[in-house]
């Protein structure tokens, strides 16, 4: 027993490469291939593109990946982004000022997040149907508010964070760090992150060491609920309108970025490193294909296929155990 | 045993639907003292554990912390009075460390202001680190607990157990997944919580544990309390005859015949993962063989590895005289005869939400529609015949299963393998959870299909069905088959001694 414990603790660098997911070789080899087709491709100003088209991506996916580590699934996020983005664009129409407006968003993506959290603790629906109800009222609410058209603002305060810039970062990639940190902080600094792994990985353990498991589990579908919204928001920023069906599948890409990133179903396993490995998978993959000129229609095809390739090379080379 | 008990229960009852799983039961526990309680399969001491450690709520009776009247509403309340239980099942968070796991829902929280949200893993960490250390192990706090060994993970979660300054702990099999180093690790952990003045409950289905661990032992049977001794006192018989004490009534129908050819022999098969250790048996046709051993001594892992549901590592199976190629499928074990009737009947025997006819014909379709299309005047035909034949208690083929009471699903599932022509019949707990007419039905059944020249290796954990319905009966102890006994030499006493491992116990042959 205690060899077995000490192999399993020496890090050397073949065991700390181990852990890298396939996702971030994959990556790799994307980067390198674009580079070489594209010389658009390999430029600053390029990565900074990614890194705008990639943050609410990131946001949304932060959010996927803390409801997947409870071995929940969240279908309502893309819908809940459209939604709060509409809701904050519609407040700075009705004469509130952006910071509130943009509050109300945020709050909108809060409320939707805690109504998915008292289905799924209390009303004991499986996350599946509960969220996928969500979608459809909140995608609904959306077109309704909306007159199923874009609605447009431009207050400074509130195109800031879509457009504007801290020194030279973008601040939709501000935002995404800054989501990303309170995440951090949640899952690995608090109890809550904690009991986050233990649903996951063991909800009757976790229960009958007397965590209140409905309590916490309804606040993770809040938070991820309010990261949500922070994305609705920000994407609406960035596009100085927010659109009825901006968010349409935004949530598939968020799950996929998280499975990438090598937080599975299973026991509570992964976290939110991988998931920016995940991101920046599918943020590349968008752009590069685009700066190659690769027709929209062929996109959508081949970024499943990659997606799919990559989950299933992880899958492999874990059961080889040569990835861990 | 002086002075006021730690802890004590009193007229314990607790029923769940269909069962009385406590009947007026007793216990108590003083300090220092390792309280062993022993009982058969459902005699009820988890039950009483849970109880204690607040999982379960008494229908009646009375519960004592030191002297005072307590009601436990939760595991969160035992851990305040200092109770705590180690369960049988896995309790720790796989992808959490071992310092995480230990002080789950207690973390400690940092001092500084404004931080108090955030937990202090330093803290943790060194609390972690020095109760280790005074548990004489060498466990690292930072380890991933999915990562480390089963004797290391159970001495996380005796740390975790002691971490709530525990007077009592109790411990559900904890040496079950063990090896014998291990356990000595665990004992010797043991002692030095008794020495801290800790009370220790041990439930054990090893009885040559008592002596080694125990001060008193307390037998339950069938839900009642039997008796509490002093260890020194009691020898390993007295234990298993206080066990079994009942008698076993004569109401199995079984019609005793010349074994025919060999349906089933099964040479040296042995896998890791199923914890299977070179297992040899046969069965022939015309006769009913039973497997006897105690929950997780690897039958229902060996039924479903003969019959190809589970891949094993090596040995070699065959049936009907025919070598079974390696690691073979369930589909092909039923196109050679062979039907398994698992212990889950909801989960495992049936589409429950189908109708009796669908579950009747669903593996047979192939054999029956060779043409892919099915059709319904054939199909009516199989299954009424079936619902005649096997007295199916249901108004028609098209009422869904999950509609029939117990002992006629368990029909269902025995009429999909007559459908299928099978010869070789692996009943995995036939009868548990029907009731007792339906459960005599089950037997005459299973009677009747030995006297049609079929073959059956029927697994219980009742040793008076064993006893009433086998030819020979085969004992199994952690994943080996440990003795072949005849119908003639076969008593609950010897079985019971060969399942908890007491080869030596009573017995002359081995």
């Amino acid at each position: 027993m205690e060899t077995r414990a000490t192999t399993e603790q020496t890090k050397s660098l073949p065991s700390l490469l181990q852990r890298v997911p396939a996702v971030a070789w994959v990556l790799l080899a994307l980067i390198a291939f674009f580079a070489m087709l594209a010389p658009g491709f390999f430029t600053l100003g390029n990565f900074l593109n990614i890194a705008v088209q990639g943050s609410v991506l990131m946001v949304l996916a932060l959010a996927a990946t803390i409801v997947i580590l409870t071995q929940g699934i969240d279908l309502s996020s893309g819908a809940i982004l459209t939604f709060s983005g509409i809701i904050a664009v519609l407040s700075m129409q009705a004469g509130l000022p952006a910071p509130l407006a943009m509050l109300a968003g945020l709050l909108t993506g809060l409320a939707c997040g805690a109504l998915n959290g008292f289905l799924v603790s209390w009303a004991l629906l499986p996350p599946f149907i509960a969220t996928l109800g969500m979608q459809g009222v909140a995608g609904g609410l959306a077109v309704v508010l909306s007159r199923a058209g874009a609605i447009y603002a431009d207050a400074p305060f509130f195109t800031f964070f879509g457009s504007g810039r801290l020194l030279i970062i973008p601040m939709p990639f501000v935002v995404a760090a800054v989501a990303y940190l309170c995440t951090w902080v949640v899952l690995y600094q608090t109890p809550f992150g904690s009991y986050i792994f233990a649903l996951g990985g063991n909800e009757a353990g976790a229960a009958l060491s007397g965590v209140r498991t409905k309590s916490w589990k309804f606040g993770v579908y809040v938070f991820a609920g309010l990261l949500a919204g922070v994305g609705g928001v920000v994407m609406a920023a960035r596009l100085r309108a927010a659109d009825p069906i901006v968010g349409v599948g935004w949530e598939f890409d968020a799950i996929a970025a998280t499975i990438l990133g090598g937080t599975s179903f299973e026991e509570g396993r992964g976290g939110i490193a991988g998931t920016i490995a995940g991101v920046a998978l599918i943020a590349v993959l968008r752009n590069g294909l685009n700066v190659i000129g690769l027709a929209t229609a062929w996109q959508a095809a081949v970024i499943g296929t990659i997606i799919i390739g990559a989950i299933v090379l992880d899958v492999l080379l874990k059961r080889k155990g040569i990835l861990k | 045993m002086t002075g006021v008990p730690l802890i004590a229960a009193r007229g314990i009852y607790k029923a769940f639907p269909g069962v009385q799983a406590l009947d007026n039961v007793d216990f108590d526990l003083y300090l220092g003292e390792a309280h062993v309680l022993i009982g058969e399969n459902g005699a009820g001491k988890s039950t009483l554990m849970k109880i204690l450690a607040g999982a379960y709520h008494p229908d009646a009776g009375t519960i004592e912390v030191q002297g005072n009247e307590v009601k436990i509403q939760n595991p969160r309340e035992a851990h305040s009075l200092g109770i705590s239980i180690i369960y049988q099942e896995y309790n720790l968070v796989p992808f959490l460390n071992v310092a995480q796991n230990i002080y789950l829902g207690r973390a400690p929280r940092r001092q500084t202001p404004l931080l108090g949200a955030l937990v202090d893993h330093k803290k943790m960490h060194a609390d972690a680190e020095t109760l280790l250390r005074s548990l004489n192990t060498d466990v690292d706090t930072h380890a991933t607990v999915k990562f480390l060994g089963v004797a290391q993970q159970q001495m996380c979660e005796v740390a975790k157990a002691v971490s709530v300054n525990a007077r009592v702990i109790i411990m559900d099999e904890p040496t079950a997944a063990l090896t014998s180093r291990e356990i000595e690790q665990l004992f010797n952990l043991i002692r030095l919580l008794k020495s801290k003045g800790i009370g220790i409950v041990y439930i054990s289905h090893r009885l040559n544990e008592v002596h080694e661990i125990g001060d008193r032992v307390t037998v339950l049977r069938d839900g009642r309390y039997i008796d509490t001794k002093q260890v020194s006192e009691v020898t390993v018989d007295d234990m298993i005859s206080m066990m079994v004490g009942r008698s076993i009534e004569n109401l199995y129908p079984r019609n005793y015949r010349e074994p025919g050819e060999m349906a089933l022999r099964v040479t040296g098969l042995s896998s890791q993962a199923l914890r299977l250790r070179h297992v040899n048996l046969n069965v022939r046709c015309g006769e009913i063989v039973g497997l006897a051993g105690l929950v997780g001594a690897g039958r229902t892992e060996l039924a479903k590895a003969i019959f190809g549901a589970t891949p094993y590592d090596s040995g070699a199976v065959e049936i009907f005289g025919q070598p079974i190629e390696k690691n073979n499928s369930p589909a092909k074990m039923v196109r050679r005869g062979v039907g398994l009737i698992p212990e889950d009947r909801k989960s495992e025997g049936l589409a429950l939400i189908l109708s009796v006819a669908e579950n009747v014909v669903m593996a047979s379709l192939e054999r029956l529609f060779p043409r892919s299309f099915v059709s319904g005047k054939k199909e009516a035909s199989v299954v009424d015949g079936a619902i005649k034949d096997l007295a199916i208690a249901t108004p028609s083929g098209k009422r869904q299963v999950q509609f029939l009471s117990g002992g006629n699903q368990q029909k269902v599932v025995l009429a999909k393998w007559l459908a299928t022509n099978s010869r070789l019949f692996i009943f995995d707990e036939p009868t548990r959870g029907i009731d007792v007419g339906a459960k005599a039905e089950v037997h005459s059944l299973m009677d009747r299909l030995v006297a049609q020249g079929a073959a059956v290796l029927m697994i219980s954990s009742e040793l008076p069905e064993i006893l009433g319905m086998s030819d020979r009966v085969y004992a199994m102890h952690e994943g080996r088959v440990v003795a072949e006994v005849p119908r003639a030499e076969a008593t609950q006493e010897r079985l019971l001694a060969y399942m908890m491992g007491q080869e030596n116990g009573n017995t002359r042959n081995n």
